[in-house]
């Protein structure tokens, strides 16, 4: 197909600005990692994008550093919250994975659990705050409420209905044949599953676990609910960055959120390659 | 080596009967052609034999065993799929030689039987790539290789050549041919297209809605069809069909009659079967008998011209060698050498 000229300068210009709406406020919060106190809540001329004297007093004073500039010790650094995100967040991803996948490849295959795929749904029908009530009192009988393992066992669940239904459209997409051949050539179930299945499967296995660690990374309500003291993740802890002498400590969160991006985003480069061919994963049947 | 024999096998879908009491046997190293009509259940009778499925009643035998509770990987059968099924995450050798490695062989048997198998099919310059990156041709002669690699006693193929385009599909017959009696090898083949079954087969079966309708060599099967379902499936192009007048002499049309110089047109021959090439088309002479066609359309192929008669609202086909000097709307007179008529019962089976 031919494109013409105008057409492509009009593409290509609302792809700025689509990019320009998305970037601002994390270029935004970029620069305010790096300004000095002073210009925190700088407001007209002050008000620059670069910071005037840029500082790492943000991160300095989120991992305990104080300093003269601002008057506010902070309770506890962010070394544990950190800590608590990428426990939770990592193994709920993989209870998610691994129980979503052997569902739904249970489902495709055998047609085990007719209604799993409703029951699921169901999960998320219910507003969050009306499950986690009582997941709260369940959790404090079991002993699981500030922990991060209760945390993950949470995320596991609540991410389960999303990985279970990518994966199950991939595993319908797979023409069976290709299982059926390796059944013929002398495979056992099992081996057909771990020789042929999961290995063709990569891609959106990749691209599944990205997207469940994302939804369990930036998960505020749960953490809040279930955590309080010991094992806050990073967005409970970001949310009390704040003292009642200076109002919210803008740098400190804007340094903070610069880490807690760091995790998706390398992870997101690792699989790069995944993530396309998995999204185009039933383009490419031969 | 093995004799393939299937007894009065019967499978039923839910409320669809995929197969209705088939029996066929396979002979040793015979290239044996399945074919039908779409949804007939060629693929149901190959998935039975293979063991992905379970028939409802009746049994598989090879060499006179009963295979019935033998999984899969137990029976020592082969398949090419129709989709060819390459494992797209390996290597075209690795597809090739992963039989042999789920059998555990050693690995110098394991080269040995590569460097077999890829000379016979031509593929030794390509095992290093990925079935994605093989043409239609390759892959295809990949999958063969992987289903011929471990010594099979019999190969399944389903329809493996629907896919590639006309030219392709001419040369791999031949090629098929080749590869089955340079390894006489039990071939069973699954087609919906007649040519290649005729080009291929030494005996096939007819297949129609879940039943064998016929089986013999190509030849037999389409000098002799033994009813109207057959009859109409083999041809192209497709066989006329007429109904005979009382006199048992002629053929009735609205507006006039087709003459068959016969005296011994079966009495109770409801439906009179004739492959458009034994159709005998002349010029009209007023002078003759009966009431003329006309010609509706010609269509020269080159060496042969396919014409389209009406005769009232009878429409009628006729192959004919060259390119004859009909043109539309002329007059022309039909006839058939009685012998090679196909006559056939009130309930479509072939009178003798």
């Amino acid at each position: 197909m031919k494109k013409s000229i105008p057409f492509e300068v009009f593409r290509y210009a609302m792809i700025a600005l689509a990019l320009v709406v998305a970037l601002i406020p994390i270029a935004w919060m970029a620069s305010m990692a790096f300004k000095p106190v002073g210009e925190w809540s700088a407001t007209g001329a002050d008000l620059t994008w670069w910071p005037k004297h840029p500082t790492l007093f943000n991160f300095n004073f989120i991992f305990g550093q104080s300093d003269t500039s601002l008057i506010v010790a902070l309770e506890k650094t962010a070394a544990k919250p950190i800590l608590a995100s990428l426990l939770s967040s990592i193994f709920g991803t993989l209870i998610a994975i691994s129980a979503g996948t052997a569902a739904a490849y249970g489902l495709s295959r055998f047609g085990a659990g007719k209604n799993l795929p409703l029951a699921l749904i169901q999960l998320r029908i219910f507003p969050p705050m009306a499950v986690m009530i009582p997941v709260m009192i369940m959790w404090a009988f079991l002993r699981l409420n500030d922990t991060w393992f209760g945390l993950a066992l949470v995320y596991g669940i609540v991410t389960l209905p999303f990985a279970f239904w990518l994966m199950k459209t991939f595993f319908d997409d797979m023409p069976r044949e290709i299982e059926e051949a390796a059944l013929v050539e002398g495979c056992s179930r099992w081996r057909v599953f771990t020789r042929i299945t999961l290995p063709m499967m990569r891609a959106p296995l990749a691209s599944a676990a990205l997207f469940v660690f994302i939804m369990n990374w930036s998960d505020y309500l749960i953490a809040l609910l279930l955590t309080s003291r010991e094992w806050v993740t990073i967005p409970v802890y970001m949310a009390s960055l704040s003292s009642s002498m200076t109002g919210q400590l803008y740098g400190a969160k804007a340094a903070l959120g610069l880490i807690a991006a760091i995790p998706p985003l390398v992870l997101g480069i690792a699989i790069q390659k995944h993530l396309v061919r998995g999204l185009t994963f039933g383009a490419l049947k031969q | 080596m093995a004799e393939i024999a299937f007894r009065n096998v019967s499978k039923r879908y839910g409320k669809t009967l995929a197969l209705d009491d088939v029996s066929f046997t396979v002979k040793d190293n015979a290239f044996f052609c399945l074919f039908g009509p779409p949804l007939s259940g060629k693929t149901t009778i190959l998935r039975i034999l293979l063991g992905l499925e379970t028939p409802d009643s009746g049994e598989v035998l090879i060499d006179g065993q009963s295979v019935n509770r033998l999984g899969p990987g137990e029976r020592n059968i082969a398949m090419v799929f129709q989709n060819l099924a390459l494992f797209p995450h390996m290597s075209a050798k690795e597809n090739v030689i992963f039989p042999l490695v789920e059998r555990n062989m050693a690995q110098k048997d394991i080269e040995e039987r590569l460097n077999d198998v890829s000379k016979k099919l031509h593929i030794t310059h390509i095992l290093h790539k990925p079935p994605s990156q093989l043409s239609g041709g390759e892959r295809q002669r990949v999958a063969i290789a992987r289903a011929l690699v471990r010594d099979p006693v019999a190969c399944l193929m389903d329809d493996p050549i629907s896919a590639l385009d006309a030219r392709l599909r001419e040369s791999t017959r031949v090629e098929l041919k080749r590869i089955q009696r340079e390894l006489g090898r039990t071939l069973i083949y699954v087609t919906h297209d007649q040519e290649e079954a005729m080009s291929v087969a030494d005996t096939m079966a007819i297949l129609v809605d879940g039943q064998i309708k016929q089986i013999g060599t190509p030849d037999e099967i389409y000098r002799k069809p033994a009813n109207i379902a057959v009859a109409r499936l083999l041809g192209s192009p497709a066989i006329n069909l007429l109904v005979p007048n009382n006199d048992h002499q002629t053929v009735s049309f609205a507006e006039g009659s087709l003459l068959l110089p016969v005296k011994t047109l079966p009495n109770d021959a409801k439906t009179i079967g004739i492959r458009p090439e034994d159709l005998k088309v002349a010029h009209w002479d007023s002078k003759q008998k009966g009431k003329p066609a006309s010609v509706f359309q010609t269509e020269p192929l080159g060496g042969t011209t396919v014409l389209t008669l009406e005769a009232g609202d009878v429409r009628l086909k006729a192959l004919l060698r060259g390119q004859p000097d009909f043109k539309p709307h002329m007059l022309v007179a039909l006839s058939c050498d009685p012998a090679r008529a196909h006559y056939f019962d009130s309930s479509g089976k072939v009178l003798q």
